[in-house]
């Protein structure tokens, strides 16, 4: 149990905390804010700090006007959610010109409204299109647990103030791999849901076939407690599931009994550096997991979420391409003139792959319930290092850190990343992968692992 | 597989066709995006599909 005042003070213990008159939101909200300016200068993770509007969300939570699972939690979000007031960036300076946000994003809202307390929003590679947390506007986002390395990315702000301890909980989006990277590279836990399962109303959008959006965190418990927070149906969201909520903090502790556990090979298995397979060796272990099942053609799965993601993204801005180049970050513009020059029927066979692919990975559940990959092929490189050395072929880092991500976004499974760190090393994660709209499933083997002090994210 | 040359002219001649003007300072790198993309979309452009698969509709009426 950690002091709630404290940098390692996780959401749950804050909530409790205030909940029980041990600590005033006012007080949590005050020491979130004297960290926010004691560990910017080192990691550069947000964007916008909302110190007035924190305290006065505070003041209303003190004053018993406001109450919830999260009451006093302080929380931010990657600045491609919208925040009434502030226009949506999305990592670009060509979003400053344009409206200010009319109201807060959807998951915004449903985590305010169960008591938690926006503090801010955070740093991400532009328009999403990107696996590091650099940024040619605002600078890199710098991995605290040693800022001379990546945050991963494009969630980058999200894993960098999360893993300093300036808040317990940030939200970030997943198109490919943007929640699961920087949760690797900064030794967090953070969870991509099922496709379609959290609202993404009021966010920037990217790759609308594949974005998701979710919480990043620095326990299990929280984020259960916050997915449980933004389940539900949004009609702002045409891609928002009608299932019903499906809450997972009731069985998050119930353990891995009845779980059938495998570890994806082949393509899994190979093309990353030996720290990645380790990691999902030590996860595997603890688990007792012995089996290992192939994803048939995943290399062909992470070749069409490349085109997709090229195609849509490159769609998606090419008015700004034509007529404001200049104003896009050097890193993310030839990326996306080059994703518009893609051929039309490379994006038709990569949408009738995906059915294909789904429907054999799907038929993998009738055999397994949870599926162990790496989450990065690496740990955290060098800020500013453009290419990477993996298993001895040389490799673009912007384009890579994500292999082992993108084949299971391509379909929408849910997954929690799981931190693994040695003595001396830098952290790396691990993909719980579950089937779709299982999560609770997903979040129980990584709560097993983190009481089984496999599996554990400390502030830097 | 398309060499160098042919992924030049590709780019220069698609800009034109979708109206993408790119600046001679940004032209390398665009050709140097589309061959990466030409080589991580290798594994799905070699895969054969049936007629019958179609893909999955999001749009719901």
């Amino acid at each position: 149990m950690s002091d709630p005042l404290s940098k390692a003070a996780t959401a749950t213990e804050i909530a409790r905390a205030v909940a029980s008159g041990k600590v005033t939101a006012a007080a949590v909200v005050h020491e979130a804010l004297s960290r926010i300016t004691l560990c910017e200068p080192t990691v550069n993770a947000f964007t916008d700090v909302l110190a007035e509007r924190a305290q006065k969300r505070a003041a209303a939570i003190d004053a018993g006007k406001a109450e919830g699972p999260l009451a006093g939690v302080p929380f931010a979000v990657k600045n491609l959610f919208d925040i009434a007031g502030l226009p949506t960036r999305a990592g670009s300076k060509i979003n400053l010109d344009g409206l200010k946000a009319a109201r807060d994003g959807a998951l915004v809202r449903k985590l305010e409204a169960a008591g938690a307390i926006l503090v801010g929003g955070l740093n991400m590679g532009e328009y999403a299109y990107d696996f590091t947390g650099e940024n040619a506007h605002y600078g890199p986002s710098r991995n605290p647990h040693d800022p001379t390395r990546m945050t991963g990315g494009s969630s980058g702000g999200s894993g960098a103030a999360v893993a300093a301890g300036e808040v317990p909980l940030a939200l970030g989006s997943d198109t490919n791999g943007s929640i699961r990277v920087p949760s690797s590279l900064c030794g967090l836990f953070g969870l991509k849901p099922t496709y379609g399962r959290l609202s993404r109303a009021g966010s920037f959008p990217f790759v609308d076939a594949f974005d998701h959006l979710g919480p990043l965190a620095r326990s299990t418990e929280d984020l259960a407690l916050s997915f449980d927070a933004m389940q539900g149906f949004d009609p702002d969201d045409p891609a928002c599931t009608d299932r019903e909520v499906g809450p997972t903090a009731p069985m998050l502790h119930d353990g891995i009994g009845g779980l059938r556990i495998a570890i994806a090979g082949d393509y899994f298995a190979r093309g990353g550096e030996p720290e990645c397979f380790e990691a999902v060796a030590t996860v595997a272990r603890a688990l007792g997991a012995t089996k290992t099942v192939v994803l048939p053609n995943a290399a062909a799965a992470r070749a069409a979420a490349y085109v997709i993601t090229a195609m849509e993204g490159g769609q998606l801005h090419l008015p700004r391409l034509r007529t404001r180049p200049q104003d896009f970050d050097p890193d993310t513009r030839e990326r996306l003139m080059a994703g518009c020059l893609l051929p039309g029927s490379w994006y038709v066979k990569a949408q009738r792959f995906r059915r294909q692919y789904r429907d054999a990975v799907l038929k993998l559940f009738d055999e397994v319930d949870i599926l162990l990959a790496p989450a990065t092929p690496c740990s955290a490189p060098r800020v500013g290092q453009a290419m990477m050395t993996i298993a001895g072929v040389e490799l673009p880092v912007r384009a890579n850190l994500g292999l082992f991500t993108q084949p299971i976004s391509f379909i929408g499974l849910p997954v929690v990343a799981v931190p693994t760190r040695k003595a001396g090393a830098m952290p790396i994660g691990v993909q719980v992968i579950a089937r779709p709209y299982n999560e609770a499933a997903a979040l129980r083997v990584a709560a097993y692992l983190e009481k089984q002090g496999v599996c554990v994210s400390t502030p830097a | 597989m398309a060499d160098k040359l042919d992924i030049a002219r590709w780019v220069d001649e698609g800009a034109k066709a979708i109206g993408l003007p790119i600046a001679s300072e940004y032209r390398d790198k665009v050709i140097l995006n589309v061959e990466r993309s030409l080589a991580i979309a290798q594994p799905l452009l070699v895969l054969e599909l049936d007629d019958e698969l179609t893909p999955l509709p999001v749009y719901r009426p």
